[in-house]
């Protein structure tokens, strides 16, 4: 099969154009190893980024059919449309070369959301006791398992209208903590949360659970952050 | 060329890195911290892709004396014992870091307490954890920190090389290819960590980032610095087979899978561990190599050259609800593992070598201290499962508190001798004038057969020496081939090439100790030497590069802290 890949080449400050490349596929590779192979064989100055290879590291996401995906676990067959591929970066990040982009602003916002633990008793000996059945620990749980691949992010309708709007994956990060009882930030962090560019901003389009390839829900975390401010606000504690 | 000054400095943002990072900051928080790395911060690199666990001793009953002894025992008694020390001492201080200070949130057992699970080669359950995703929580935690430590970010710039000053005598500068621009970039610095991870991406099949290219390794080398245990390369037995084109291939199955029952298959269907060792497929990592290899090379493989990992017979569902994230991992590469036949073969995964060094992170070369997968010493000829996180993290940790002491008597900044300076920059400016970017992937391809084929899970004299005749040529027509002349600014042909003679000259130290190791230890096989030999009179290999050929010494093991005991009359 000949699969026909329309890559957006350029830089941030150069400009952008659309390349067609022609590419024999034989079995049913990843997207990524499409990319790898015209790089390869066909435009050994092409810029794009992986690492882990499986899922794991979130340095690969781009967009895929206009649609971001890992380019890693996402098959040639699976988004193949009459014998086609359109392939750019990760939108309203500064592109580097072609279809790598510099992640530093997702994680920068990230940070700025509160979404950096802070120990309540950093030099403490003993392990807090939690159990696996506790409600707040499940509901650590079921958002933990974040790779920061910006996938929701570059998917969120909310995060491309308004540039202050801290995104799902910061949202979702600050919901794990919110639940944590080591952390010793809660409060300020639901403040921060319930603040502008915050969990009121997410319109609940749930773009983000519809494309996070883990299967989590940061729709979900964002509502959490809404509820459990609003319960912070009625006790006077907000 | 551009130039900064950073008192601190750290090559690599895996576990090793991050902690020895924010360790400096801590230790001196008025001194600049720079973490510089090939990728992106936190996400190139291995440590994000442990599955398993930590081994820790925190349990009643069990030890940090029983930690050392497993962790002895299973280096086949070719550990420094005083690093492999420091490693189990530390590691209980290590995880109550993790978890109350940076925040990492490990998961309890029923009574609130941490989860211990087994892990093979352990007489106690001491693997901590976080489901099997345990390094996406370590480097997710430590990577928000850093973000915000004031620690100062040089992504996607890649170390070109080690610089002294002009005397020799200390290490002055680390010279950078700074990806983004292709420009140059001298960073003085008054210590600088080496914790860029080994990686043995040079076999045809491996689990590591893809972005590994035993960078820190032979930056050393060049440096003049010695590596010992370079031999020790770790197989995991199931990696996955997907055929020649995909990155896919090569990538670990998790070990639980025939922890639980699972059971590898001739091409024909039969199972063959049974027949080499009564713990069948639970057997350990290198037993289960070299039994699969055996097979292979018997012509009893599966049409594509690999064997078959079967689960079905302990019911799809159960293997669905078991291993979730191996069956969608399968499933997105068209393999079926919870109710059909997954091809697999062995595949490299760890480095058990790496660049001698003293527990504090200290190195031959003042100024130089390494932690990590570039070292050596800590795991002897073999590392247990469990403990590749616990030494990334304990000797980060403990380089960063020794980094930010030594600046306190550490001389001012210095500058590389300039001779040196211009033979980093011309070296790694030369691919760049010569075309040729498309032979870039047939040398690939040859140095990862060759090594799988001569220095891989069995190894013999005579295909040593064909190794080691092999890789110096591959070595000549690599300096004979470019990377083209195109634009240097985020040039992948320019860095697969640059990566390519990192990994040749990492090749070329794995083959020379492996010719020099006439025995059968650890991970390392000899069929021309299958016996342990004396124990007692163990040594290691030491290699390093003298006028351009690898030099290999042995030296004797001192067992500073345990003994191994006698063979009993007539042998086991």
């Amino acid at each position: 099969m000949i699969v026909t890949v329309v890559i957006r080449r350029g830089g941030e400050r150069g400009r952008a154009e659309r390349v067609e490349f022609r590419v024999p596929v034989s079995g049913d590779p990843t997207v990524l190893d499409l990319v790898s192979t015209i790089q390869r064989d066909h435009a050994p100055d092409l810029g794009y980024r992986f690492s882990c290879r499986v899922g794991m590291c979130g340095s690969c996401a781009m967009l895929v059919q206009g649609r971001p995906r890992w380019t890693c676990r996402t098959r040639v067959s699976l988004v193949v449309r009459r014998g086609r591929i359109d392939l750019a970066p990760l939108p309203r990040l500064p592109v580097v070369k072609d279809l790598a982009v510099d992640m530093a602003p997702f994680f920068e916002t990230w940070t700025s959301a509160g979404g950096v633990f802070r120990p309540r008793d950093r030099s403490a000996q003993e392990f807090a006791r939690v159990t696996p059945g506790d409600p707040r620990r499940r509901e650590a749980d079921a958002a933990i398992e974040c790779i920061g691949c910006a996938v929701c992010t570059s998917a969120c309708a909310m995060a491309a209208a308004d540039p202050g709007y801290a995104g799902p994956a910061a949202l979702n990060r600050v919901w794990t903590l919110v639940n944590d009882e080591r952390d010793a930030d809660g409060a300020a962090r639901l403040a921060e949360a319930a603040g502008p560019g915050g969990a009121f901003s997410c319109r609940s389009h749930g773009a983000c659970a519809r494309h996070c390839p883990k299967g989590l829900d940061p729709r979900r975390s964002a509502a959490g952050l809404r509820r459990a401010a609003a319960l912070a606000a009625l006790r006077g504690r907000l | 060329m551009n130039r900064l000054d950073t008192d601190i400095l750290i090559l690599g943002s895996g576990g090793a890195g991050l902690f020895a990072a924010l360790h400096a900051k801590a230790g001196a928080p008025d001194a600049s911290v720079t973490v510089a790395v090939k990728g992106l911060l936190g996400k190139s690199g291995c440590t994000r892709m442990v599955q398993g666990g930590y081994n820790v001793a925190l349990g009643p009953g069990d030890s940090v004396e029983r930690h050392f002894r497993d962790t002895v025992e299973g280096g086949a008694w070719l550990n420094d014992q005083e690093l492999a020390w420091k490693l189990v001492e530390t590691a209980p201080k290590r995880v109550r870091e993790l978890e109350n200070d940076l925040g990492c949130f490990f998961d309890r057992g029923p009574d609130g307490g941490l989860h211990r699970k087994a892990f093979a080669g352990q007489t106690f359950d001491r693997t901590v954890h976080k489901g099997d995703l345990t390094g996406i929580e370590i480097i997710g935690r430590l990577a928000e920190r850093v973000w915000s430590s004031g620690i100062r970010r040089l992504e996607d710039h890649r170390a070109a090389a080690l610089l002294p000053d002009a005397s020799g005598e200390a290490l002055a500068a680390v010279l950078f290819i700074d990806m983004r621009t292709g420009a140059f970039v001298l960073a003085r610095a008054r210590a600088v960590l080496l914790a860029t991870g080994g990686g043995p991406t040079l076999y045809r099949y491996h689990t590591p980032s893809g972005d590994k290219s035993c960078d820190g390794m032979a930056l050393a080398l060049r440096a003049g610095l010695t590596l010992r245990d370079m031999e020790m390369v770790q197989f995991h037995p199931t990696g996955l087979l997907a055929g020649p084109g995909t990155r896919m291939t090569g990538t670990v199955l998790e070990e639980g899978l025939r922890g639980s029952g699972g059971w590898l298959l001739t091409g024909a269907g039969e199972r063959f561990m049974e027949r080499t060792d009564p713990r069948a497929e639970r057997a350990t990592r290198d037993v289960i190599s070299r039994a699969m290899i055996e097979e292979i090379r018997a012509g009893r493989g599966t049409p594509n050259g690999g064997l078959y990992l079967k689960m079905s017979h302990l019911g799809p569902a159960a293997v669905r609800a078991r291993f979730k994230g191996m069956v969608e991992r399968c499933a997105d590469c068209g393999f079926d593992l919870a109710g059909g036949l997954v091809e697999v073969i062995p595949t490299a995964h760890y480095l058990m070598g790496g660049v001698v060094f003293a527990p504090d992170g200290s190195t031959a070369l003042p100024g130089l201290f390494v932690a990590g997968e570039d070292s050596g010493g800590v795991h002897g000829g073999n590392r247990l499962g469990g403990n590749g996180v616990a030494d990334s993290t304990v000797f980060g940790g403990l380089a960063g508190d020794r980094m930010a002491a030594w600046l306190r008597d550490a001389p001012g900044f210095r500058d590389p001798d300039p001779a040196r300076l211009d033979e980093a920059r011309a070296r790694a400016l030369a691919p760049l004038r010569r075309p040729g970017p498309a032979r870039l992937a047939d040398l690939r391809e040859r140095l990862s057969s060759l090594m799988w084929d001569k220095v891989g899970v069995l190894r013999d004299g005579p295909g040593l020496a064909a190794a080691v005749a092999g890789l110096a040529e591959l070595a000549g027509e690599l300096a004979e081939t470019g990377a083209g002349s195109g634009d240097p600014a985020f040039n992948l042909a320019w860095h697969e090439w640059l990566n390519l003679e990192n990994l040749i000259l990492a090749g070329r130290a794995i083959a020379a100790s492996a010719l020099a190791r006439e025995n059968s230890r650890g991970a390392h096989w000899r069929g021309d030497f299958p016996g342990a030999g004396d124990l007692a009179a163990s040594r290691t290999t030491e290699v390093s590069v003298q006028e351009g050929a690898m030099r290999v010494a042995l030296r004797p093991v001192a067992f500073t802290r345990l003994r191994p005991e006698p063979e009993p009359e007539g042998g086991r």
